[in-house]
């Protein structure tokens, strides 16, 4: 199955849409042997009737049966509202390979995308930014709210900064009700700021879940030799040595993840490092054990 | 060292090309684009770092590069020593022939050898070779100076013929095999009777300096010599005046007219003298008959009185033996009465009265014992008793000569005896109606040499041959051949002796031979060199060689031959007497010699009497030859004082050098290129 996760074989499907089906389905196949997860309207338990018990719950064909009274249970069936917020940054052009960090957000987001609303049934909506709101699809279930979505992911294409201030003065207002909020981003920007900026939408109720997108090459990077960097955001040039690459680079690279990491949690807010290498079954996971958890 | 062009050494300044390169060019590195410069900082020792000798390995042979190229084209060299006088081979050569026991010139000769060895620097190697009828090398190349002096101290004057070519030929194998320069000291006389025929000959090659030491000094004094002597070598009746006689030819060389005395000496007694006038630098002829000898081997001697210069050459000496006549047996067809006719008729020609013909038919040979006999004819005898036939064979093997001649009865019997082949055809020119004649005729073979032979082969060119047989010439020597490549005389040795073989026959049916002058010169010279008379006695020449035993016997049953210098030694040593093929007669004077088939002999040696013309070779001559191996340059002084030094241009090899660097420089840019690639 992993596979039709890996984002290299992921790259060569054109069609987000395709894209999407793949990884969603495969990802499923991979599910059933799982029973901590389940659907809606689904059959739960049989539960021995109590006093007090709504006679709505009474399977009366059983009690026709059996003469015995039992309630029937269901998974409690929760309209839950997925908002992806995906940072359209020029810094997530990047790429030491053949997938770009924006290319592997748009499929984590498309396979999210497909999964809420095909398999869940929940309003999925996207919002993507830069240095401002470039991108909104109101979040809702109607038909051929995937393919505006998915659309939506299309017309992302990088080409600002980023800046959390600005756009997230307007995601809270852009977001009425609670949810599932995953942003997507590779957050170059202190993890304090990051926070800050996020933190109130985890305030008005929402699960928030942060996708720090990296490539392989940001976490270690490799140079040969001295060579002039030119920062994707501000065409800014640096000499850098390759030992300090190897060295302090990695250093602070890692604290960045962790102190990011360690203080996103710490506000009751979710962090995943994804790595563009990596299969894209982390964040799908994440997304179902989030609305597991009862949203 | 030096350079030979020494400006191109301001090409140094393309160093500065590599240095630029390495070292100063700022280093240029393709901008690589990252997400962010959030964790990142300038490393300033970057710049630093491209400013130094990053391609060290390569710096430095880029600069070796140039470096030698800039030195090729500068040339340089270093002084080498030219060939110094130590490494040259000193060759002294001292003619030791006849010629040189005239006056006082082998004594000169050796002592301006000994001082040119005197002079001899210590170190330098020298080597000494005697000049005589044969080019004797007496050392080897070596620098003991005693050693060399006690050789050539030892080189006693000769009776060889000197040739400057057997010379030339010995210095150029010498030269192949020392390989370093010559000096060659030549002292002679410079003959002009020792130039070969061709001057190419003598010619030197270029290492090889050659000084000529002219003992003579041009002087030609008169003399006189006994030039040649013709007398019986076998001799039984000396009253016969057509044998027992003795022709000597006086010769002059630079010489007045004068009246000289001859003597005949036999055993050392004069017996005769005769005076004689001979022209100036002519020829005069003396005779002495008849011959009073003894039985036996005579030791005569033809001298010339009154003495001049060269008194050595004054006299000849020859060998005549005296026996009683032998006999002959001449073995014909009892149907042919003509060829006995012919042959007995050439016989008394040439007035052979030391042989007695015999004739019989082949019916009448078998108590016939061949080896009381000097020789057998077997005249169209082709049908034997097989008892004489097999004694002739053995006859043959030890040493008996035996003439067959092939008429027409030869073509009726396939097997020829003694000869030991076949009859493969037979010619019958007379009814094709041509004649056949001959085309080919060794005029040296024995039985057919002439001393002064015609236009015309010698008289042979007018016969013609009507019948002749065909037969298979193997391993036998062909001394004639009809025009139609028919074998007409064949030699064939047996054992110890010979057969001769004539293809065609001995009467006027076969062939119109008899009936011209030559067949009796064939018949006298047959008979001679099948009786072995020529072998036994005689005069021989200085340098010749006397044949010993068949070379066909086999080793096992080969007999020991004696040989006995004219001074009483043995010069054979016992294991040479048993093997020995051949002697070379090197001195003048009496050999006796015994023959492995057990005959005796006595020879008279005589010195070739080229030796006795003085004449030198013409001074411009002597010049070409001394500047034959270094152009027109005039001769070179032997002993140089001065160390000379030649430069050695060393460009080749530094460009050599250079295409070694180029190749690894691109070895090792080609590798860094291929880093940077990867890099990039």
């Amino acid at each position: 199955m992993e596979r039709f996760l890996d984002p290299a074989v992921l790259a060569g499907i054109s069609s987000l849409d395709l894209l999407a089906k793949t990884v969603v389905d495969g990802f499923v196949v991979g599910l059933h042997r799982s029973p901590d997860f389940g659907f809606s309207q689904e059959f739960a338990e049989y539960r021995a009737y109590s006093p007090g018990d709504d006679l709505r719950y009474v399977d009366w064909n059983l009690f026709a049966r059996t003469e015995r009274c039992y309630l029937k249970r269901y998974r409690g069936e929760t309209s839950s509202q997925l908002t992806i917020l995906l940072d359209a940054s020029n810094s997530m052009q990047y790429t030491s390979g053949q997938l770009t960090k924006m290319d592997y957000a748009r499929f984590i987001a498309a396979s999210l995308f497909y999964l809420a609303i095909r398999n869940q049934r929940d309003a999925a909506g996207l919002i993507v930014f830069d240095d401002d709101v470039r991108e909104y699809v109101r979040p809702s279930t109607r038909q051929g709210q995937l393919m505006r979505l998915l659309a939506g992911l299309e017309r992302a294409e990088p080409h600002a900064r980023t800046d959390y201030g600005r756009p997230l003065r307007h995601f809270q207002a852009l977001l009425h009700r609670r949810g599932i909020v995953i942003v997507i981003s590779d957050f170059y920007e202190e993890p304090e700021t990051i926070v800050r900026t996020i933190q109130p939408l985890r305030f008005h109720g929402n699960d928030v879940v942060l996708f720090h997108i990296l490539d392989p090459q940001e976490v270690r990077p490799d140079l040969k030799g001295p060579s002039i960097l030119v920062d994707l955001e501000t065409n800014q040039r640096m000499e850098v040595t390759s030992e300090y690459a190897r060295s302090t680079y990695r250093a602070k690279i890692q604290a960045h993840i962790e102190q990011l990491g360690s203080r996103t949690r710490a506000t009751g807010m979710d962090y995943h490092l994804l790595v563009t290498n990596q299969p894209l079954d982390a964040a799908l996971r994440e997304y179902l054990s989030l609305r597991k958890a009862g949203n | 060292m030096g350079f030979l062009a020494p400006w191109f050494l301001a090409g140094v300044a393309a160093l500065g090309i590599p240095v630029f390169v390495h070292l100063l060019r700022k280093h240029v590195t393709t901008p690589r684009p990252v997400s962010s410069l959030m964790f990142f900082e300038r490393g300033i020792q970057s710049s630093t770092r491209h400013h130094r000798l990053r391609y060290l390995l390569l710096f430095a042979l880029r600069s070796t590069l140039i470096l030698l190229v800039i030195l090729a084209f500068a040339q340089p060299f270093v002084r080498r020593a030219a060939t110094s006088t130590n490494d040259r081979l000193l060759l002294i050569v001292l003619d030791n022939s006849f010629s040189m026991r005239a006056e006082t010139r082998f004594a000169e000769a050796k002592q301006q050898a000994l001082a040119v060895l005197a002079a001899k620097p210590s170190a330098q190697r020298a080597q000494v070779i005697a000049l005589g009828g044969q080019v004797e090398i007496l050392t080897q190349p070596i620098i003991d100076e005693a050693q060399l002096r006690s050789v050539l101290e030892g080189i006693q004057p000769g009776d060889g013929h000197a040739n400057f070519g057997e010379l030339g030929r010995s210095i150029r194998a010498i030269v192949e095999k020392t390989h370093s320069p010559i000096d060659l000291h030549l002292f002679s006389d410079m003959q002009r009777t020792a130039m070969p025929a061709n001057f190419a000959d003598m010619a030197l090659p270029s290492s090889v300096a050659i000084v000529l030491h002219d003992v003579a000094k041009s002087k030609v004094p008169p003399n006189w010599t006994i030039e040649s002597i013709r007398a019986p070598a076998q001799l039984s009746d000396p009253k016969d005046t057509k044998q027992s006689r003795v022709q000597a030819v006086v010769a002059g060389f630079d010489t007045p007219e004068a009246v000289k005395t001859i003597e005949l000496l036999v055993n050392g007694k004069p017996t005769a003298s005769r005076k004689v006038n001979v022209p100036a630098s002519g020829r005069a002829t003396v005779e002495f008959a008849p011959i009073d000898v003894g039985y036996g081997f005579n030791r005569c001697e033809v001298r010339l009185a009154g003495g001049d210069a060269f008194p050595q050459d004054d006299a000849g000496i020859f060998v005549i033996r005296r026996s009683d006549p032998e006999r002959v047996l001449f073995v014909h067809a009892a149907s042919d009465t003509r060829s006995p006719l012919y042959f007995s008729a050439a016989f008394g020609a040439i007035g052979q009265s030391s042989f007695i013909l015999q004739s019989v038919t082949a019916e009448q040979t078998t108590d016939l014992d061949p080896s009381k006999f000097s020789f057998v004819v077997l005249s169209d005898a082709i049908a034997l008793p097989s008892i004489f036939e097999h004694a002739l064979s053995q006859y043959v093997s030890k040493g008996g000569g035996v003439f067959i001649a092939l008429g027409t009865h030869a073509g009726q019997h396939q097997r020829i005896p003694v000869w030991g082949a076949e009859v493969d055809n037979t010619h019958d020119y007379a009814r094709i109606g041509r004649a056949a004649r001959i085309s080919q005729i060794d005029l040296t073979y024995p039985a057919l040499q002439q001393e002064q032979p015609s236009r015309d082969n010698g008289g042979w060119g007018e016969t013609k041959f009507f019948y002749a047989v065909s037969v298979d010439p193997g391993k036998s020597r062909v001394a004639a051949r009809l025009n139609d490549g028919t074998p007409l005389l064949l030699d064939k040795q047996v054992g110890e002796g010979h057969v001769l073989l004539f293809t065609s026959g001995l009467e006027n049916l076969t062939n119109d031979l008899p009936l011209h002058p030559v067949f009796v010169a064939f018949i006298d010279e047959t008979a001679r060199y099948l009786s072995g008379r020529e072998r036994l006695s005689g005069s021989q020449l200085v340098d010749s060689f006397v044949q010993l035993r068949s070379s066909a016997a086999p080793m096992s049953e080969a007999a020991s031959v004696e040989v006995v210098d004219p001074d009483g030694r043995r010069p054979l040593l016992l294991s040479e007497a048993r093997t020995a093929q051949t002697f070379r007669l090197q001195r003048a004077g009496f050999y006796q010699v015994r023959f492995a088939n057990g005959r005796d002999s006595l020879i008279a040696v005589n010195p070739d009497r080229r030796e006795s013309d003085l004449q030198p070779i013409a001074p411009d001559i002597q010049q070409l030859w001394s500047g034959s191996n270094r152009g027109n340059a005039p001769v070179q002084a032997t002993v140089v004082d001065d160390i000379k030094y030649h430069p050695v241009n060393l460009w080749w090899y530094v460009m050599l050098f250079a295409l070694v660097v180029a190749l690894a420089e691109t070895a090792l840019a080609s590798r860094y290129m291929g880093t940077q690639r990867e890099e990039a």
